[in-house]
């Protein structure tokens, strides 16, 4: 069990340890990919970057792709990992869900002063929604980087044609993917989503902050939580999580872990004994 | 358990061909510069027939080069873009009539070699020019996919996709692709900040062989010493010339293999030790294709998506036994 409530050390527990590994194990393949990728374009060289301590390597054509085709190992088998793992367990809760568009829209205004936010499940409307743009991003640039493995190993002279769009796709979701890649760094930076980021280092985040922010996720976490839950609502209501908030922090989130364990799909409360 | 592992797996197959799909139907409408001729062919280069044209001005295979792809290149702009932060502009378009090397206006050349052979001093004459490689790092790995082998043998650049960042001619381990700045499709992004003109060498008159005839230098050998033609014909007449003079084959094996067999009578370290060897001067050492060190790991990317369907299936089935498990106690 990922997910469990401590109140004692004012922590509950938001992913397990297979998802943080499938968290890191993507982030940190992704970020050899992205510098690796970069390098095979000629520009190591041109802008003297093989000059810096330390990347005399970056002007190696064949080391980079060395480093990329590693990278792209544990990347697309992660990648790969996640899709059965969590699709055969039914989890969900990534996944957009009627109506996000529009609450991501109400609470990117929050943002501005405009209104309140609303209570959350375990993850944000927009993160969910980034979550899908973020995997078809990946899934274009793991397609395309097959087709040019293959054509790299067994058949170079494969149809031009194919070669130049997997070639083409491939840069273009690169790019997309160092955007996307920007925006969920950018999202972590912000002051408001801070207390999510401890989550995906050490897999939990502040109880007080999941009560005030995420009530309809502890409230199907613990049988205590819906009290907390209610709590919650009702000082949203009365205007003082509003006031906490802007404290705390109140953006989209940012710790948007490969794995989910999501509110809405009924699990038991874990108990303290199963800690 | 498998039947799953089958189903994931073949979605994954689907949507593959489902790009290739797309990928081909989409090639419909892309504009190449070259196509590909029927069959895989080669090509050979006879040393022992070569003379080099000496009674001619230039050789005539040179001669016949330049006549054909003479105004295939557009004149650079003026001023040509400075390149940020090299700073290096290479302009040939003033120096088209330079036959000593390659050239972006010179996609074949003779080089010499003066060697000691059957008792005395000779010289040999050797016609250079791309080698066409089986596996052509210079094209494989193009960040544009504008430098492609072709099911002809044919390795060809597309002018107008390609940006001259030389990556090619720094992969090829000849150095065969030269420069041409001012000129290219990186003209219309940031001219000073990427690419730097259009990387040239010989596509093996890939239009000609499209309408069935012979590469330029080919048709105008008067010596004979180049011929091309179906690829498992010109080795097996490479091997046997080979045999019969007890001579030397080069561009078998080098670089992986290539579509271009020398034979020679004279070893080709021997030719490599002497032959004059700079930008644009290739020299006939032993090559080898240093890509091959990374096909090992490539298969194991293809292997990738088979491992975390795997992986994905049976932890999947270890967590739902593990929850089975715990409701039944719970249960109790």
């Amino acid at each position: 069990m990922s997910e469990y409530i401590n109140e004692e050390k004012n922590r509950v527990a938001r992913h397990g340890a297979l998802e943080l590994a499938e968290h890191w194990a993507l982030a940190l393949s992704g970020l050899a990919l992205l510098l690796s990728g970069l390098f095979e374009l000629p520009m190591a060289a041109r802008f003297k970057i093989t000059s810096l301590p330390g990347f005399g390597w970056s002007g190696d054509f064949i080391v980079s792709l060395s480093i990329h085709y590693i990278a792209s190992v544990v990347f697309i088998a992660a990648a790969a990992f996640h899709l059965v793992y969590h699709g055969l367990l039914q989890e969900r809760g990534l996944l957009p869900q009627e109506g996000d568009l529009k609450a991501s829209v109400e609470v990117v205004k929050t943002f501005f002063g405009k209104g309140e936010e609303p209570p959350f499940a375990k993850y944000l409307p927009e993160q969910r929604l980034a979550y899908v743009g973020m995997a078809f991003i990946i899934a274009v640039v793991i397609i395309t980087g097959l087709v040019k493995t293959y054509k790299n190993v067994y058949a170079p002279d494969l149809s031009h044609g194919l070669v130049l769009w997997a070639t083409w796709l491939h840069n273009i979701f690169f790019v997309l993917f160092i955007l996307a890649f920007a925006g969920h760094i950018g999202a972590i930076v912000l002051k408001p989503n801070r207390p999510m980021v401890r989550g995906i280092f050490t897999g939990s985040v502040r109880l007080d902050y999941a009560a005030r922010r995420h009530p309809l996720w502890l409230a199907q976490l613990d049988a205590s939580a819906p009290a907390l839950a209610v709590e919650a609502v009702e000082a949203l209501e009365s205007g003082e999580t509003a006031a906490v908030m802007t404290e705390e922090g109140s953006a989209n989130g940012a710790d948007d872990a490969p794995g989910e364990t999501p509110g809405d799909t009924a699990r038991p409360a874990a108990t303290k004994d199963e800690r | 358990m498998k039947k799953r592992v089958n189903v994931n797996r073949r979605g994954f197959l689907k949507s593959l061909a489902a790009a290739t799909a797309i990928g081909t139907a989409g090639a419909l409408n892309v504009p190449r510069t070259a196509e590909a001729g029927e069959g895989k062919l080669a090509t050979l280069i006879d040393l022992t027939r070569c003379n080099g044209c000496v009674d001619k001005e230039s050789p005539a295979c040179v001669s016949a080069c330049k006549k054909i792809k003479a105004g295939s290149l557009p004149e650079p702009v003026d001023p040509i873009p400075v390149p940020f932060p090299t700073r290096k502009v290479e302009d040939w378009s003033k120096k088209k009539e330079v036959a000593h090397r390659l050239t972006p206006y010179n996609l074949i050349y003779v080089q010499q070699a003066q060697v000691d052979a059957d008792g005395g001093p000779k010289t040999l004459f050797i016609p250079r020019r791309c080698m066409h490689c089986d596996n052509p790092a210079c094209a494989t790995l193009c960040p544009f996919a504008a430098n492609h082998k072709f099911e002809n043998g044919a390795v060809v650049i597309d002018p107008e996709t390609c940006f001259g960042g030389a990556k090619c001619q720094t992969l090829c381990p000849w150095q065969i692709p030269q420069r041409q700045s001012g000129i290219g499709v990186y003209l219309k992004v940031m001219p000073t900040m990427m690419g730097n003109g259009i990387m040239v060498k010989c596509d093996l008159c890939t239009d000609l062989l499209k309408e069935g005839k012979t590469p330029a230098c080919i048709e105008a050998c008067p010596q004979k010493a180049m011929s091309i033609g179906p690829r498992s014909e010109i080795y097996a007449r490479a091997e046997a010339l080979a045999a019969k003079i007890g001579g030397y084959i080069y561009g078998k094996t080098e670089n992986g293999g290539t579509s271009t067999l020398y034979v020679s009578a004279v070893p080709f370290d021997k030719l490599d030790a002497v032959v004059h060897r700079g930008p644009g001067e290739p020299g006939l050492g032993a090559v080898k294709r240093r890509m091959a060190g990374t096909d090992g790991m490539g298969k194991a990317v293809l292997a990738a998506p088979v491992i975390g369907i795997a992986a994905g299936v049976a932890g999947a089935f270890a967590a739902l036994s593990k929850r089975k498990d715990r409701l039944k106690k719970e249960k109790r």
